[in-house]
């Protein structure tokens, strides 16, 4: 066996090891996943979701995508203070778990988005154009707002 | 002051007393054990009181002349659930198992209230005797 097919052999037990790690410590505390391409990412841990106000793109349909972290079931739901029924209401699901939400186009205007089990649980949602959404997000990125960043490990991708 | 004499449960029947205590116990530990999970200050408050209730259900002592009244609250606390899960609850597999065991909690505790305590007229009679009581001990009359 050559040094090189070695090494990549030992390369491979190690990124083995290390994705076992990752998947086993997916219910500790650790950086929110990056959101899918021009959608958008939420989190629940602790009984409380992890930001107060969540952008999402205005008029058009987007992923949400929603890490429950808790072993508690969670969702999001979108609503409007004015409208009884939800704009959306996402699946209620058991943590640790990450589903992909598919929402519906939202006009642009502010919103509030709550867990269904846990009304206490609760933000707000901004729907706005994609453009005004990126100018946010990079003026967030600059002011050093954890909330936007990249998860480091997916930053690459 | 007037002494009330309680039927007190028929011995032969006193197995299937036991198995019916056993599953209102068992019922409310349960539903109690899925509101624990569910978390949050007000889930978490409803599995005390449903734990509490289930504990004063078949501890001995001074509490055992009071069970009648604890059945009572129990299944006060269990309609006041399910009332407020149809109000405002999400809907969700784990909730409508909830509801279903509230639901035969309900109907396990109105047949105990029924066989043990003699029925919606004695449990009358019972708690205006225990307001008679009281009234008086306020009154400072034995």
């Amino acid at each position: 066996m050559t040094r090189v097919r070695r090494a990549s052999i030992r390369l491979s037990l190690v990124a083995a090891v290390v994705a076992t790690g990752c998947t086993a410590a997916g219910t500790s505390r650790g950086p929110a996943p990056s959101a899918p391409a021009d959608g958008a990412v939420i989190v629940a841990e602790g009984q409380s979701f992890d930001r107060a106000e969540l952008l999402i793109p205005a008029d058009r349909a987007f992923q949400l995508l929603f890490e429950n972290r808790d072993g508690a079931p969670h969702n999001v739901t979108l609503v409007a203070d004015t409208a009884a029924a939800p704009l959306y209401a996402g699946e209620i699901f058991d943590g640790p778990e990450a589903r992909i939400y598919q929402v519906p186009p939202i006009p642009a205007g502010t919103y509030r988005f709550r867990c269904d089990v846990h009304p206490e649980m609760s933000g707000t949602v901004v729907a706005s154009p994609a453009e005004a959404r990126d100018r946010t997000t990079r003026a967030r990125l600059r002011s050093g707002d954890e909330d936007h960043q990249v998860h480091p490990r997916l930053r690459s991708t | 002051m007037a002494t009330t004499i309680y039927r007190p449960a028929v011995p032969q029947h006193r197995a299937a007393l036991t198995v019916l205590r056993l599953t209102v116990v068992g019922l409310t530990l349960a539903t109690a054990a899925i509101h624990a999970k569910l978390g949050g200050p007000l889930f978490t408050l409803n599995a005390i009181g449903y734990t509490s209730l289930a504990l004063l259900l078949v501890v001995p002592g001074p509490f055992a002349r009071l069970r009648w009244l604890v059945r009572l609250a129990l299944m006060g606390f269990a309609l006041t659930t399910i009332g407020g899960w149809a109000l405002f609850g999400a809907r969700f597999p784990l909730a409508y198992f909830d509801k279903a065991i509230e639901l035969v909690l309900v109907v396990t505790l109105t047949v105990e209230v029924w066989v043990v305590d003699g029925g919606p007229i004695e449990i009358a009679r019972r708690v205006r005797d225990h307001v008679a009581a009281t009234r008086a001990l306020l009154r400072g009359k034995p």
